[in-house]
């Protein structure tokens, strides 16, 4: 049982972020906590696990109890016997470089004999299917597998009691179905689940209860059958999103199929592969209309990003062309006239304020040229703060600006909204729509069905596109 | 597929034994202790780390390793004599080449077959605090992730045709750093808190599901090793 009585928490330096909180987790519940990003959920999880207060500083008050232990006198190990976590980000929450061993890690730490935990071990891959993925090396695995792989490694501790922090946010639809599959074996064998998301629908058949969170206290609390009868555009008003488990690839939107397009790209020869390995696509030819916001979709791990990097010119073995209008552009030009907004915005954050981050990005250093397009996407009042200092919708807002900078007819988006909640997804899908009345033409590799609904007037779907078959 | 996981897997050398390599390999050919007398030991020194990688199936990198040493040796010979002032830059460099680069090999070899969990077993073993263990394999652990961020930089520099020879080219340097960084530390910071919630803690006994054992090719290179520092040894002696 997980007891909060009367918690509040502030982070050293920071505002309050949570305020008497009272909320009682019975044995066995799936609890969901759900509000939109910056409600407290975060770090609702963390006073679970006890990465409150003993790794993230601040005041805490008020006490929380895991089976009858007080978190806050409890040392971290302790707590880590009883509490199992499933991170956001599959990248940084790996201890060793192969499958194998990151499973064991808990149980090394532990002391439990090698020999159970090979037993243990054993038992989790054979109940969810892991066969595959084990003796791997972990940098070599796609986001979906690499949760699955930290799930697992959950799976193998033997924890009463598994928290999760919004663990979907870097999943496709099939890593999703993958994720809930899991969720329902713990759920059988009895654990306590709580986790911390804005994606529901994949949650909902599962989940015992529900409450919502807002500005750091807890504003509702809902039984599941009452949670599962709330419409989804309530939902949207609540900050989550709330798409069926749609897959991507059937997903339609509103345009006219046979209307031409308005003076087409053309790309051609898009083929990569790895020397004597099967091409990982091979696309003879793809038209792409102008001005349009356009969604590539159904694209995943491995074959996603070298996509990305073919199409924008930085994969030297490949030798796409791409038509537009008179002109054909190879490689080197590619890289001039497309610019990509990175799934990961710091790494294309170079500069020590925002105002010169667009302005090293421009032909001829215009400040006040640049100071416009800062205005236009509300940075002005930012110009001079440091760009790795801003939230992430901001960063990523800076990048776009300096591709407006760049003056790129061609923009690129790489999953912008992984990981958003709703509002802040209709934020990105606004600003794709004014880049779209800029004249631009707009690419996303996406799966998130609800921001292609909202932004998108084209869809290319990536499974038909790969010649594989073709080619054998 | 019914999967049963091997405890036998580990790899060629003992991590105690690879330690012992690295440490041997940095005296007698970086330091070029004992020059002269020990040129048979010199030469296994520089080739077996290829070999080693060969053990692991790394071929092409074992091969390239070969050619640039081999050319580097060879460049090297054909300078030595009435050099121009470029010339003897460049001999240096070849030399520096030829010296460090069998270490380096042997380091790729260490960090790409050691598991974690089977170099912090085997220095408990040797009673190394893991005070130390614990963050040397933390670097083990950040040499993929540094690759991979830089690579991810590299490719946003080049879009934004920011690159060595380019425009901005001092700063290309300083641009790299900072994303570099920033994205090194805060991925630096959410292992540590995850790997905390997973029961890792300094002065824990911990165990280590693969089996540690000192094999034949173990002792092999360990005597091999000692022999060296004995020769040398015997070296100092009759001057």
């Amino acid at each position: 049982m997980i007891c909060f009585k009367n918690v509040s928490f502030k982070y050293t330096g920071e505002k309050e972020s949570l305020h008497d909180i009272d909320l009682t987790v019975k044995d066995g519940e799936v609890l969901l906590v759900c509000g939109a990003s910056g409600c407290g959920k975060t770090t609702l999880i963390r006073c679970i696990n006890g990465l409150i207060p003993h790794f993230y500083g601040g005041e805490l008050k008020g006490n929380v109890t895991v089976n009858g232990e007080d978190v806050n006198k409890t040392s971290l190990r302790k707590i880590s016997r009883k509490v199992g976590t499933v991170f956001q980000n599959p990248r940084s929450q790996f201890f060793n470089v192969d499958t194998t061993s990151e499973l064991a890690f808990g149980c090394e730490n532990f002391g439990i004999s090698p020999e159970e935990i090979e037993k243990r071990i054993d038992h989790v891959v054979d109940h969810h299917d892991l066969a595959s993925l084990m003796d791997r090396n972990i940098f070599k695995l796609s986001g979906g597998e690499k949760q699955k792989i930290a799930c697992a490694s959950i799976a193998v501790e033997p924890v009463d009691v598994i928290v999760l922090d919004e663990p979907s946010a870097n999943l496709d639809h099939k890593g999703i179905c993958e994720l809930q599959k899991m969720i329902g074996a713990w759920k059988k064998e009895g654990k306590t689940i709580i986790i911390a998301e804005h994606r529901i629908s994949y949650l909902l058949p599962y989940i015992t209860r529900a409450v919502l969170m807002k500005k750091g206290r807890i504003e509702r609390e809902y039984q599941a059958e009452k949670f599962r009868s709330i419409p989804e555009d309530r939902f949207h008003f609540m900050g989550m999103r709330a798409e069926g488990m749609t897959d991507p690839l059937e997903v339609n939107v509103d345009h006219d199929e046979k209307n031409s397009f308005n003076g087409d790209l053309i790309l051609k020869n898009m083929r990569f592969a790895y020397r004597h390995e099967k091409p990982v696509f091979d696309i003879p030819e793809l038209k792409i209309p102008v001005g349009e916001i356009v969604a590539i979709t159904g694209t995943n791990g491995a074959g996603k990003s070298t996509f990305l990097r073919c199409m924008c010119g930085m994969e030297r073995k490949c030798k796409a062309v791409l038509k537009a209008g008179n002109a054909e552009w190879n490689n080197k030009a590619r890289r001039q006239k497309i610019y990509m907004v990175m799934q990961d915005v710091n790494h294309q954050l170079f500069t020590d304020s925002v105002l010169e981050e667009v302005m090293i990005s421009q032909e001829k250093e215009d400040k006040e040229e640049a100071l416009e397009i800062l205005k236009k996407l509300d940075l002005s009042e930012f110009a001079d703060r440091h760009p790795l200092s801003l939230s992430g919708g901001q960063k990523q807002r800076v990048a776009i600006a300096s591709a407006l900078a760049a003056n790129r007819s061609i923009i690129l988006f790489d999953e912008p909204t992984s990981g958003l909640d709703y509002a802040h997804m209709m934020q990105v899908s606004n600003i794709l729509k004014l880049l779209k009345e800029a004249g631009k033409t707009v690419i996303i590799v996406t799966h998130d069905v609800e921001l292609i609904k909202t932004a998108c007037t084209y869809i290319i779907r990536f499974d038909k596109l790969l010649g594989t078959e073709k080619t054998d | 597929m019914k999967y049963s996981l091997d405890r036998n897997a580990h790899s060629f050398l003992d991590p105690r034994t690879k330690l012992l390599l690295l440490f041997t390999s940095s005296v007698f050919v970086v330091g070029n202790a004992g020059e002269k007398q020990m040129v048979v030991f010199y030469w296994i020194l520089v080739f077996l780390p290829v070999l080693l990688l060969f053990a692991e199936r790394e071929w092409k990198t074992g091969f390239a390793a070969i050619m640039i040493y081999v050319g580097s040796y060879l460049a090297g010979l054909a300078l030595q004599h009435d050099l121009t002032a470029l010339e003897s830059a460049l001999a240096l460099m070849l030399y520096i080449i030829t010296k460090i680069l069998p270490t380096v090999i042997l380091a790729r070899y260490i960090v790409k077959s050691t598991k974690v969990s089977e170099f912090l077993a085997a220095m408990h073993r040797m009673h190394v605090s893991d005070k130390i263990t614990i963050p040397v394999s933390v670097i083990f652990r950040f040499f993929p992730t540094v690759v991979e961020e830089s690579k991810a930089i590299n490719d946003a520099m080049r879009m934004r045709g920011v690159e060595f020879g380019a425009k901005k080219a001092a700063e290309a340097v300083e641009y790299r750093m900072v994303p570099l960084i920033a994205s090194c530390s805060i991925i630096g910071e959410e292992l540590s808190a995850a790997a905390m919630t997973r029961g890792l803690e300094v002065g824990k006994k911990r165990s280590c599901i693969w089996k540690i054992k000192f094999k034949f090719q173990d002792w092999i290179v360990t005597v091999f090793c000692l022999v060296c520092f004995i020769r040398w040894g015997i070296g100092w002696f009759y001057k």
